[in-house]
């Protein structure tokens, strides 16, 4: 089937399987290689990407449901000035382990504090429901926190 | 001087440092940020595309059975499916038990458990390997089986490895003094059995390998190992060709927590093995259901705990017996049943022991390695029997640790003299004082009184963690380092970069220090068996252990650097700094050149500018067969206190706030220290509180998802304070450093427990303490759900 969406700016045009999952989409053919396999039942958020700047897991999309959507991933983003500030605000942190699950992550909390949902700490705990096995989540939340308040300008 | 412990020396008694001890951020950071760091299912979407073949493994769906026979011709009629390959087609040995010689590749006249490998199908795409496998018809003859290890320990009707007469697959053993003795003088005795639970690492990268053939019948196979050399020995033993014809690459590596230490070299072999027989490149990556089927887990265990204490509140004897469920092979079992009796103890001193250990065999997923490595199932024993002693002799348990605390000049129980480096004491003093332990428990304790709902506890628990390889277990530090004309560094070694900072940032933090060049300069060349063997990433040993090559062939640089400098600037050459990328006179800074200039000299003027590094660890004699004798070379210790609130109307526990506090010698990035700290309590409060493998009556894993295999998420963490740093240096660590990656694991879930039972007032003897469980514990619910 035919199917046309935009990725990362790029209008993208394929004939797929219906049956071809997003995930497989972007990382098979496109060779977006952020966007991680982590369980492809949809639980850890490895594989997130915004879907016209929703977060959403790519594994149990399949590629045709998202015929004209804008899909972005954090190749996506390089250069953005939130992105940057996240990827700041992570390094200083420590908030990166293995890596594998960093990307969904930035990803989330980029929309969550995009559209406002994010401004404090409490929220980033509410809104991340992405898993990580190595960091405990503590710096994770806490890069989180101090980016949304640079943006939403909230204390703590 | 090229002389390692000199080396070491040198560097331990240095006055200030440049970088070590600092919060120096990752080199990979932005690369991870970025999706630029390549896993290794990102080297298959590079350039194999619809030229290599996936693989599918097909297997055991019984947990004992004889093989009878493989029917897979009509898998092979299935279109673009290459080949299906089984045991008889192995070129060379289809052995790679790790202690034992007790476990094939591709299983072999019969299976040992649900899950396990028994075809592998290669095929053009994924979809029609999945398809095929359907259609491999493997003739099985049921066996009678065993899943419960103290029903195999009595059986010999059912053995699951028959040539060995028994289901004990390995016994270890302390005998120190005289426990009848012991016990004589005890003026409180507390006896108990525990039971621990298995443990899915689940990191979130599951396993995978990308088998590439070459000419000469060379294989080079990236994947997701932790010691790349031991993955090529296995897989030149599979081939049954020379190791030097095979190279394994370990790229960055998604979690391995003890994991891909066992499953690395299999998933390697499986790859290895498909594309050696077909002459194409060969990709395999687990479904996270095939995962979690498939690779050891961390022990389950049932100990039998007795340790009786004097009026003085002094320990006088522990008997102590471990059985391990070790499931179909030995793997790690005799080297983790080994780690688990020689710290039977806990960090303290006791007089007379006895410690008995089995690894029995059962028809379940087999045990391996995991962050702990059979420490954390007794220490929790340990921690716990010291709660209730403490609680019998009416002392504080801080108060009744520190006072049988390991400290220098102690003997351990297999009668180890402590030397130094014994930071524990001082640690738990201080960790005690951060949480205001003493008034916290007062606090609890009248809190609970008034409170009918919710209760709170606060518990205290310490990890003791042997470094390297233990008893007389050969283990070195290797690493080779070379100097471009252009002055950048590039380092040679077979650790790996899994999450925890190490080598690719902490190696390259080591050079800085040796040579005074800025980070920028240097390369790390990780998880290669192009590097000497630097042995495992296992233990707790990348930086500490690890570390110490690369700091030998550094130094052996900069000494020669030095002499060199030393004549250019013609002043003494214990006077020349490296710093800032410059090498200079001390007395006068402006007397030097810049690192790249001295670098161009050394090449002009015929000055060797690479080096290896290598230091084997002194070790002492151990005697097997009573336990006693030198154990490790030195050990990490933690201390946890946590605090926890118990709903007891639904039997939710939530952990409110961890203090830690680590003697693990010279910490050489404390932030990495710190995350390390924080990623293993957050494991633990896993192990504690939901996760658990359920397993049915065949022996399946019921539960082989996030959905079903519950790990923790943002929601469920504490607040963890900043730890307490004790830097009690190790003599052989790279700056004194010992290991830290696995310790706040260890005594996680005896820290949780300690302060659950302490809130509801009752003893705990097992985990994890789900709400069900809980409110069975408070009679609230009473036989309605095993735990």
């Amino acid at each position: 089937m035919k199917v046309k969406f935009i990725l990362n700016g790029k209008p993208v045009e394929l004939d797929v399987d219906p049956r071809e999952t997003l995930i497989d989409t972007l990382r098979l053919r496109l060779k977006v290689k952020s966007v991680k396999r982590g369980c492809e039942r949809g639980e850890c958020g490895s594989c997130t990407v915004l879907i016209n700047g929703n977060p959403v897991v790519s594994c149990i999309l399949l590629t045709i449901q998202i015929n004209g959507a804008e899909i972005t991933t954090v190749e996506g983003l390089v250069g953005d000035i939130l992105l940057e500030k996240l990827a700041k605000n992570f390094i200083d942190n420590g908030a990166i382990q293995c890596g594998f699950c960093t990307p969904g992550i930035l990803l989330t909390a980029y929309a969550g504090i995009k559209q406002g949902k994010i401004k404090k700490s409490e929220d980033v705990k509410e809104y991340v429901n992405n898993l990580c096995r190595c960091t405990g989540y503590v710096k994770i939340i806490e890069a989180i926190a101090k980016t949304a308040n640079e943006v939403w300008g909230h204390e703590r | 001087m090229e002389d390692p412990v000199k080396i070491l020396e040198k560097w331990i008694s240095a006055e200030s440092y440049i970088v070590v001890g600092k919060d120096i951020s990752r080199v990979d950071a932005l690369d991870k940020i970025f999706g630029r760091a390549m896993f290794t299912e990102d080297y298959f979407v590079d350039y194999m595309i619809g030229n290599a073949l996936f693989i599918k493994q097909v297997l055991s769906t019984y947990p004992h059975a004889k093989i009878k026979g493989i029917d897979y011709k009509k898998a092979l009629e299935v279109p673009g499916v290459v080949r299906v390959i089984t045991a008889h087609d192995i070129p060379g040995e289809n052995q790679v038990g790790y202690a034992i010689p007790d476990q094939p590749l591709l299983a072999e006249g019969k299976i040992r458990y649900p899950g396990e490998v028994i075809a592998l199908i290669a095929a053009v795409d994924f979809e029609k390997a999945f398809k095929a496998s359907e259609e491999v018809l493997v003739h099985y003859e049921p066996l009678p089986y065993v899943l419960d290890p103290l029903e195999a320990m009595r059986r010999n009707d059912i053995l699951v490895h028959d040539e060995r007469g028994s289901n004990i697959a390995f016994t270890t053993r302390v005998r120190k003094g005289n426990i009848e003795e012991g016990f004589s003088k005890a003026h409180v005795i507390v006896e108990n059995e525990y039971r621990l639970h298995h443990q899915e690492h689940a990191y979130l990268e599951t396993e995978a390998a990308l088998a590439i053939p070459e000419s000469e019948g060379r294989v080079t196979v990236i994947g997701t190992i932790q010691y790349p050399h031991l993955g090529q020995r296995i897989v030149s033993r599979v081939l049954g060709v020379p190791a030097s014809r095979v190279k394994i690459v370990a790229p960055y590596i998604g979690g391995g927590f003890g994991g891909k230490d066992d499953e690395g070299p299999l998933v390697c072999a499986k790859a290895a093995l498909v594309a050696y027989l077909t002459g194409k490149p060969a990709f395999l990556i687990y479904s996270r259901e095939d995962s979690i089927r498939i690779h050891p887990k961390r022990e389950a265990a049932i100990i039998r705990y007795k340790s009786g204490a004097d009026v003085n509140g002094k320990l006088t004897a522990i008997d102590v017996t471990i059985i391990h469920d070790t499931g179909a092979y030995a793997n790690r079992a005799p080297f983790i049943l080994w780690r688990a009796t020689m710290h039977a103890s806990g960090s303290y001193e006791v007089p007379h022991a006895k410690v008995d250990g089995y690894a029995v065999y059962t028809n379940k997923v087999y045990q391996g390695s995991f962050r702990g490595f059979g420490n954390l199932s007794i220490q929790f024993a340990a921690e716990r029997q010291m709660d209730l002693l403490a609680e019998r002799l009416g002392l504080d348990p801080v108060e009744f640790r520190l006072r049988n605390i390991l400290k220098e000049g102690s003997y351990t129980i297999t009668n180890q003299l402590l030397d130094h480096s014994v930071g524990v004491a001082e640690t738990l003093k201080k960790v005690a004082e951060n949480a205001d332990w003493w008034k916290k428990r007062e606090e609890y304790k009248k809190f609970n009184e008034a409170s009918q709902r919710f209760k709170r506890g606060i518990g205290v628990a310490i990890g003791w963690h042997g470094i390297s390889t233990s008893r007389a277990v050969p283990d070195w530090s290797n690493a080779y380092v070379k100097v471009e004309l252009d002055g950048s560094v590039v380092v040679y070694t077979g650790i790996v970069e899994m999450g925890q900072g190490s080598p690719v940032s902490s190696h390259a933090q080591i050079v800085a220090e040796a040579l005074g060049v800025p980070l920028e300069f240097i390369r790390v060349v990780q998880g290669s068996t192009e590097a000497p063997d630097s042995g495992a990433t296992h233990a707790s040993r990348g930086t500490g252990i690890g570390g110490i090559g690369v700091l030998v062939a550094a130094t052996k640089i900069r000494e020669r650097l030095t002499q060199l400098a030393s004549r250019i600037l013609n002043v003494d050459p214990g006077e020349i700094e490296f710093r800032d990328g410059r090498v200079y006179w001390r007395r006068n800074p402006e007397m030097g050149l810049s690192w790249r200039e001295l670098v161009r000299e050394a090449y002009a003027r015929g000055i060797e500018l690479s080096a290896t590094g290598y230091f084997f660890l002194p070790k002492g004699k151990f005697d097997d067969t009573i336990g006693q004798g030198f154990a490790y070379p030195a050990y990490s210790y933690i201390v946890l206190i946590a605090e926890v609130e118990v709903d007891t109307w639904t039997g939710d526990i939530r952990v409110l706030r961890v203090y830690p506090g680590l003697a693990a010698g010279k910490i050489i990035n404390p932030k990495q220290v710190e995350g390390q700290i924080e990623g293993a309590v957050v494991q633990a409060i896993g192990y504690t509180l939901m996760e658990k493998l359920y397993f049915d009556d065949k022996g399946n894993i019921v539960n082989t998802n996030f959905t079903d295999y519950v790990i923790p998420t943002a929601k469920d963490i504490p607040e963890i304070y900043k730890p307490v740093f004790v830097e009690d240096k190790y003599r052989y660590g790279a700056f004194g450093a010992k290991g830290v990656g696995e310790m706040a694991m260890i005594p996680g879930p005896a820290s949780i427990v300690n302060a659950v039972a302490f809130a509801l007032g009752v003893n705990i003897t097992f985990t994890p303490l789900t709400p069900w469980s809980v409110l069975e514990l408070i009679g609230v619910l009473k036989g309605r759900c095993s735990t």
